[in-house]
């Protein structure tokens, strides 16, 4: 197989294939989400154990935990989450640009910008999304469309200032792999589920308040309560764990799409030194702007509300740290 | 009456795939035909673009007549080639000389304080990198294309139904080779 004349020879044994990287990516995001759908079937099926709950005995908590009432939670929640992610993949992508205050912009007031546009789409053989710029002086980049033939791509009015043709290049062409790779409809899933998550834990935790005080006042203290006790402490536990596990889940997901983007764009651009010095600018001169919050800070290029280059905060952070991301843009070459 | 139903199945399990691997091929060949279209138009674009660009600089650069005339001559030479084969050798001359003539206007700091050469040369800029992204992706989608057609058991379709291999198209990047040139 013959190798295009413009990518480089590979320089070293670390060095990866970007494609494989991509690969590895989709893989490890469609094993995230495996397992935020697992956490929300489990969720579910331990809400349902506990209302179905007969008997007194330990025995009797397992059965209820296989029963009907179970499987019927499990299959509920998950199917829930999966119809309310349907819900929002159809209205979510128009609520980013308007809470971030972005605005479209024509070709006669930013012709470089709108070229560099055409030419990612080109790279990525997909149509031209809008182009959209925030007029602050912060420098950032954002991509959002649930599909790739209505995909937006917005850069603040400070990256146009600070950037170079090839870092912004670079920018684009990782916003263009968000939107080549579907990402916002990757997330907007995540957060749907997630979020759904959360409501039910905050159900059940107050429901098991609420019913179990009215219990204890009707029956006493009567032989339900010993397997009954570990269903609601198995519940209680689940109700607490669950959306902490499905947020953490979140925030990996995130990353992984992060250093997606990130390879995409190299192959597109075929040049990882525009994108590196664009982060290493972008990150330096990270903060918040007006109609950046938690809920958007996901979309952007460098996350908005903090600074990451150190590795300590990685858990919970929606953007893997600059380091990270630099390194394996130069093991890709 | 088993065997019945397996050779029912397996004749049903061919045809899905004979349906399959035709569609497969219909959408490589129509991706990679609209690839190399791309390419076209960008390509028109560069061949409308250049005599612009040596207009407004002849004047400032009186001393790379050479150069220009250089340019002028590839870009014609592009304009009338026709199919990969004549194309990919053409634009990769044109590239060559206008790289030239880029790394040329380096040493003309009176075109850089020109809007309507700035303007020229971003277009310019764009158009060549277009062609370039528009060539990775055309190679790409052919790449698609031939594996299918050459690969077994896939190439007895194609064969059937007349879908040939397409060629690569090779045209170096300008941006990377742009030489450094400063008068300093």
């Amino acid at each position: 197989m013959s190798v295009p004349s413009s990518v480089p020879t590979p320089t070293g044994p670390t060095r990866t294939d970007f494609l494989s990287a991509q690969r590895s990516n989709r893989r490890k995001t469609r094993w995230l989400l495996i397992i935020l759908t697992l956490i929300a079937a489990g969720f579910g099926a331990s809400v349902g154990s506990v209302l179905e709950f007969e008997g007194g005995t330990a025995e009797d908590a397992i059965r209820a935990l296989t029963g009907p009432a179970a499987v019927a939670g499990a299959l509920l929640l998950a199917g829930a989450s999966m119809a309310w992610s349907g819900i929002a993949l159809a209205f979510g992508d128009r609520m980013v640009t308007g809470m971030a205050g972005a605005h479209e912009i024509s070709r006669e007031e930013e012709p470089q910008l709108h070229n560099i546009v055409e030419e990612m789409a080109l790279a990525a053989g997909l149509p031209k999304p809008k182009v959209l710029v925030i007029e602050t002086e912060v420098p950032n980049a954002f991509a959002t469309g649930m599909r790739t033939s209505r995909a937006a791509i917005g850069v603040t009015r400070g990256l146009l200032q600070t950037l170079t043709r090839s870092e912004l290049q670079g920018v684009i062409g990782h916003e263009m792999g968000h939107v080549a790779n579907l990402d916002t409809r990757y997330m907007t899933a995540v957060s749907v589920t997630v979020g759904l998550i959360a409501l039910i834990g905050n159900v059940a935790l107050r429901s098991l308040q609420w019913g179990g005080m009215g219990r204890s006042r009707s029956s006493g203290s009567d032989k339900k309560g010993g397997g009954q006790a570990i269903l609601v402490v198995l519940l209680i536990v689940f109700a607490i764990l669950a959306p902490i596990a499905a947020k953490l889940v979140q925030f990996a997901v995130s990353r992984q799409r992060e250093y997606l983007a990130d390879a995409t764009s190299v192959q597109f651009t075929r040049n990882p030194e525009g994108l590196i010095s664009a982060l290493e600018k972008l990150t330096r001169a990270a903060q918040p702007f007006p109609g950046v919050s938690g809920a958007t800070q996901h979309l952007f290029i460098v996350n908005p509300l903090r600074q990451f280059t150190s590795r300590t905060p990685a858990l919970f952070a929606t953007h893997p740290a600059l380091e990270d991301r630099i390194a394996r843009l130069k093991n890709l070459g | 009456m088993d065997t019945t139903w397996i050779v029912i199945g397996i004749g049903v399990a061919i045809g899905l795939w004979l349906m399959m691997t035709y569609n497969r091929l219909v959408s490589l060949r129509n991706q990679a035909k609209n690839a190399w279209a791309q390419i076209d138009v960008q390509l028109k674009r560069r061949h409308d673009l250049i005599p612009n660009l040596v207009e407004v600089v002849k004047d400032a650069m009186g001393y790379e007549q050479e150069t220009l005339k250089q340019v002028v001559a590839a870009r014609n030479a592009a304009v009338n080639a026709s199919g990969p084969a004549e194309v990919g050798p053409a634009e990769s001359a044109l590239t060559a000389a206008v790289t030239r003539l880029f790394a040329l206007m380096e040493s003309y700091p009176q075109l850089k304080a020109n809007d309507n050469v700035m303007q020229l040369q971003e277009e310019l800029t764009t158009t060549e990198n277009k062609i370039s992204f528009a060539r990775q992706f055309y190679n790409d989608s052919i790449m698609g294309l031939n594996n299918m057609v050459e690969s077994f058991p896939a190439n007895f379709i194609a064969g059937t139904f007349g879908f040939a291999t397409m060629a690569h198209l090779d045209i170096p990047d300008a941006e990377r080779a742009v030489p450094k040139v400063s008068l300093r």
